[in-house]
């Protein structure tokens, strides 16, 4: 089933087990993703059925002792919506993405690998945690201050916190990867609009990825500090509020992020099955821009009882109602596909529409919610539920069509039909069993076991529909198992009017995905030879495509820059290597991903007991650690060779090279994670009384000189980095490293004066500060600290990266040629001066 | 008599006193267009789509478009023409979801602004405070008079009146929301939060909490006794000995 050639180093075949922990080939990360997908939604699953055997009368004692049910649906809920479902949609993007615009694998592959392990080794921890009395039992919502040790004294909730922040880097990780992946290696001839439905989904998809998880990243590494540290930030007043905000501006786009692929997927099938273009394709395209845009201005639509004023509801009720228009005219377009088509109702096209048919129930329930007078009743009730589980598991629906769809892509057979149609059967009728009587049930009160009589009918048959709905899964899983083996071969393509890429290869594809470059431009996709390619843009003259002249591109004549690394709070460790005689081949395996993701997993593990004092987790926070350091300086070091695509469609980026563009992808998420930060001091400020809180909460100690010292070594140590960049320029070995060398001293300059600012403010002993301004003695002691702090750990690590970077700038490393990683760093340095500029007055002169 | 959590006793609830529109019929009102509204277009657009598949299946001897050429493989992603159809349903459902919430928008200002907005009568109101904590409810009177749910303390109030709830927690967010009566609202920690409602009709019924809180979180509820004016305004008396009325008669205010 496999068709790898021998690359001359030794890539184990798919059925050792070698293979699937060294890989870094996008098909396989994509199988990686869907199959640990799967497993999360059989747990989050189970943990819906055991609520609703608790539910199936009031007043039963099935879960309801020692917080069980709570953390039941804490765990169903977080598992279902962050591990499951944008992850099975990932495993998808993962395999089909590159097929689809013509790319031989992602931007950065080991980054790719690095982003699956770190997705799963969270699951682990998430798992752990059941086991530190007691999981995280506050909702997948986890509102303030209740998700604060006061309240949730178990380990197991911090571990919770920390499994998701490991899991936001994996986000980031693949969104990053993603972006540059859609803007730099396209097909030549295939521009931005010419994306096939799934990917341009997709596109928009790890677009609001990007921005909306670094908001949720701010506000977890907030909740994160406060478990960990003695800081005062959600438990003050103001701060359950700041909750809901930070939030729900993550929750909102983090809804579409869930629902997108989905999309992407019925407009794949809906296409493929009726044998029609999409209708209106090129509005559903902007609709889904739209959405993708207004995501992020709805989010007060889920706090509109939060004691906000008139105004501000009417205007997230004004703009709630904008983002359902976009869905609206998606809706039509796939429903006028339909017409004059040739409709073949295979188990994919099944269920795409029944996806579509849950998605316009859960809709026209979503515009009651929108009404803010509703809203005030239907708040916190069963409405709610039934309108989500509508909306958001009709994308699952449709992913489950997905499975249909491509499982004879992934595994070059056709899974069984009539099984397919038996599963959607059961599947479709339980849904409706599970969800509808909810709208009937709907005065229950969410996460709640004890609910009144009346409604005891309608909750039973739910727990039916429940067990219905669930056992239909046990009919896939026997088909897609019995298939793999015994199924009937599937040939390249075995749907009639499918028309994208990843139809016109072999199934599975080989590993190298294409049997030429593909190519556009003749108005359809052809493989083309290379050298050929070569030819024709040296005989043009040079200008070949739109993306930049290849025989003119640096990334051609070198060829190479392998990939470096990245921390698990998504930093990228930069190196290069002096370039050697070029492989042919791109490289596809390195066992450094799952390293440093085990050893990130040993140190968050050691961190979430360390409240405790117990010497176990100070050994496993400092192993891990120690392993993590290893890890980056092993994969910096590594020879993995990554060729840019010679002929590919590039625009708006032809000039900046892959590495570059991943930088500047990274450093937006970072700008919204101090934004979430800086967003959170002002509105507690504000909470609080702005000129109230520079009187009664700052100590005179607090003065401006340690900052305006820092704010000098900063950008002195920023004009330093321009000097080595012009010593590289020309050059000069010496002149590098003495520049880096006077950047980190001014680094060290900037972090010792702050130690010592620190220190005297800690130990201050005035009237109103008797005990010393520390970490938590008030709100604006902790914001400047955690704040501050956080800029101060992004210097910490520019210091690191500097520490890897003199030594072989000293073997003369970054001269000449070889300067890209120092320009990355250089931008990574400016990028951390620059927000310092903000917070400086921010938090010593305002 | 006890109206059971859930079980909507419309009829009991549907009128407000002297002119005042409770909230409770308000959103009565409201969901029931909704409701209706929604099951029309949900029908409609359903069984169009249902009909279109059905018509439309694949039949080997039947092309629907004959001279329309099909998805290629390998074609550049074209649309399928027929834009035009869309924006008119577009344009369609557009219009009646923006007019179905722009006319709850003067539903939203009037419970907004509260019972003084509404008539130029006057009404009678009451002031309570309602605490949630983990996980009672504690409800103060202007005297100083004090039931708390863990006690079995319910929260009695004199029926035809106004009543303007205070809503804060003192510890986590909690949500103390009374169904039948149409009355909800956040119980954030260190702030408050302002709610009313009014009714005709005597009777008993259930506050719950509606936002997860911690273990107890299910079994957060309490009783709300809707009494005749006199009988509440004896209890009131007998609760501290004083004859301090609870109820202020408020002058219209324009």
């Amino acid at each position: 089933m496999s068709h790898e050639h021998d690359h001359g180093h030794d890539f184990p075949p798919m059925s050792s087990v070698k293979r699937w922990f060294i890989t870094t080939n996008h098909k396989d990360v994509g199988i990686l993703y869907l199959v640990t997908s799967i497993f999360v939604l059989l747990m989050g699953g189970v943990f819906a059925l055991l609520m609703r055997v608790e539910l199936f009368s009031p007043g039963l004692d099935f879960l309801s002792t020692a917080g069980a049910y709570n953390q039941a649906v804490s765990a169903h809920g977080l598992l279902m919506v962050f591990w499951f479902i944008s992850p099975f949609a990932t495993g998808f993007a993962n395999y089909i993405v590159p097929l689809q615009i013509g790319a031989d694998d992602l931007a950065f592959p080991r980054l790719n690998a690095m982003s699956y392990w770190a997705y799963l080794f969270s699951i682990v921890l998430f798992m752990i945690s059941f086991f530190q009395g007691g999981t995280f039992a506050g909702g997948w919502t986890m509102y303030a201050p209740l998700n604060v040790p006061t309240y949730m004294p178990n380990v197991g909730g911090t571990t919770v916190v920390l499994a998701l922040i490991m899991f936001v880097a994996a986000v980031t990780m693949g969104s990053v990867n993603f972006l540059t992946t859609f803007y730099r290696m396209r097909a030549p001839g295939l521009r931005m609009r010419d994306l096939p439905m799934f990917s341009m989904s997709w596109f928009l998809t790890v677009w609001m990825m990007l921005l909306a998880f670094a908001a949720l990243l701010a506000a977890l590494m907030i909740l994160g500090a406060q478990h960990l540290l003695p800081v005062n930030y959600f438990n003050v007043d103001g701060g359950s509020l700041l909750w809901t905000h930070l939030f729900w501006f993550f929750g909102h786009p983090e809804v579409y992020i869930v629902f997108f692929p989905a999309l992407g997927v019925m407009g794949e099938v809906f296409q493929t099955f009726t044998g029609r273009r999409l209708v209106g394709r090129k509005w559903f395209v902007l609709a889904m821009v739209l959405v993708a845009l207004q995501s992020f201005i709805v989010w007060m639509h889920h706090m509109f009882l939060t004691g906000i004023n008139l105004e501000i509801k009417t205007l997230f009720m004004v703009t709630t109602i904008g983002i359902s228009l976009p869905f609206d005219l998606m809706v039509f377009s796939l429903i006028y596909t339909m017409i004059k088509g040739r409709i073949r109702f295979t188990t994919p096209f099944l269920f795409c529409l029944g996806a579509l048919i849950l998605f316009i129930l859960g809709g026209i329930t979503g515009v009651f919610l929108g009404a803010v007078v509703l809203d005030y009743e239907f708040r916190g009730t069963y409405w709610v539920v039934a309108h989500f589980h509508y909306v958001m598991f009709a994308g699952g629906t449709a992913l489950v069509g997905g499975i249909y769809y491509w499982f004879p892509k992934m595994t070059g057979r056709m899974y069984d039909e009539f099984l397919g149609k038996l599963h959607f059967a059961i599947y479709f009728v339980g849904f409706n069993l599970l969800y509808f009587p909810m709208f009937s049930a709907w005065e229950t009160p969410r996460r709640v076991f004890q609910y009144d009589t009346g409604m005891a009918f309608w909750h039973k048959v739910a727990t039916v529909g429940a067990f219905m709905l669930g056992m239909s899964f046990l009919i896939m899983a026997y088909n897609l198992f019995k298939s793999m083996v015994d199924g009937e071969e599937a040939g390249d393509n075995p749907w009639e009017y499918a028309s994208t890429a990843e139809w016109a290869v072999p199934s599975p594809p080989p590993l190298e995905n294409f049997p030429g470059v593909p190519d556009y431009r003749g108005g359809s996709l052809s493989f083309r030879d290379e050298s050929e390619l070569r030819g024709e843009t040296a005989a043009d003259g040079g200008t070949a495509t739109d993306g930049g002249t290849p025989a003119a591109e640096t990334s051609a004549a070198t060829g190479a820059t392998a990939s470096g690394g990245a921390l698990a709070t998504a930093e990228q460790a930069l190196a290069t290597q002096a370039v050697e005689s070029e492989p042919d081949h791109a490289d596809h395996a390195s066992y450094w991903p799952v390293v440093v993701c085990f050893a990130g997993f040993v140190a968050f593990l050691g961190l979430s007991g360390i409240r405790t004092g117990d010497t176990l987790y100070y050994g496993l926070t400092a192993t891990g650690g120690v392993l993590s350091a290893v890890g980056f300086v092993g994969m910096a070091q590594e020879s993995f060779y990554v060729p840019e695509p010679e002929f590919a469609e590039k625009w708006p980026f032809e000039g900046v090279e892959n590495m570059k563009l991943g930088m500047w992808f990274f450093l937006a998420s970072d700008i919204v994670l101090f934004g979430g930060f800086i967003g959170s001091y002002l509105f507690l400020r504000v909470a609080n009384g702005w000129e109230h809180w520079h009187h009664a909460f700052i100590p005179e100690a607090h003065v401006v000189m340690p900052g305006l010292i820092n704010t000098y070594l900063l950008l002195g140590s920023s004009f330093a980095v321009v000097l080595a960049l012009v010593a590289a320029e020309k050059n000069s070995s010496r002149g590098i490293v003495a520049s880096l060398v006077a950047t980190f001293l001014l680094g060290v300059g900037f972090l010792v004066n702050k130690g010592l600012e620190w220190q005297h403010l800690f130990h201050i002993h005035s009237e109103a500060f008797p005990n010393g301004w520390n970490l938590g003695t008030n709100i604006a002691s902790s914001t400047f600290y955690l704040t501050t702090g956080l800029h101060g750990a992004h210097v910490v690590v520019g210091l690191i990266m500097l520490l890897y970077m003199v030594p072989r700038a000293l073997f003369g490393a970054y001269t000449g040629e070889d300067q890209d990683s120092l320009e990355y760093f250089g931008l990574y340095w400016h990028f951390v001066d620059i927000v310092w500029l903000f917070l400086f007055p921010l938090f010593y002169i305002l | 008599m006890v109206v059971p959590l859930g079980g909507v006793a419309a009829d009991i609830l549907l009128a407000g006193i002297g002119g005042i529109r409770a909230p409770a019929e308000v959103f009565q009102q409201i969901f029931l267009v909704f409701l209706g509204l929604g099951t029309l277009v949900g029908t409609v657009v359903i069984t169009y789509t249902l009909y279109n598949a059905y018509k439309y299946r694949y039949r080997e001897e039947v092309d629907p478009a004959p001279d329309k050429d099909h998805p290629q493989m390998g074609e550049l992603p074209k649309g399928g023409g027929k834009g035009k159809k869309l924006f008119l349903s577009f344009g369609l459902s557009a219009v009646i979801v923006l007019s179905l919430v722009g006319w709850t928008y003067g539903a939203l200002v009037m419970v907004e602004e509260g019972p003084s907005a509404q008539t130029e009568g006057e009404f009678d109101s009451m002031d309570v405070d309602v605490t949630g904590y983990q996980f009672g409810w504690r409800f103060e009177y202007p005297n100083g008079h004090v039931e708390d749910s863990s006690a079995g303390g319910k929260l009695y109030v004199p029926a035809d009146t106004v009543i303007n709830v205070s809503v804060t927690s003192d510890d986590v967010f909690h949500n103390f929301g009374i169904p039948e009566l149409r009355v909800k609202s956040d119980a954030i920690p260190g702030q408050t939060n302002d709610v009313w409602f009014v009714t005709e009709e005597t009777g008993t019924y259930q506050a719950a909490c509606y936002e997860l809180c911690g273990q107890g979180h299910s079994y957060m509820d309490a009783e709300v006794v809707v009494m005749e004016e006199s009988e509440f305004q004896d209890w009131y008396e007998s609760t501290n000995g004083t004859e301090a009325d609870a109820t202020n008669t408020t002058e219209a205010s324009a």
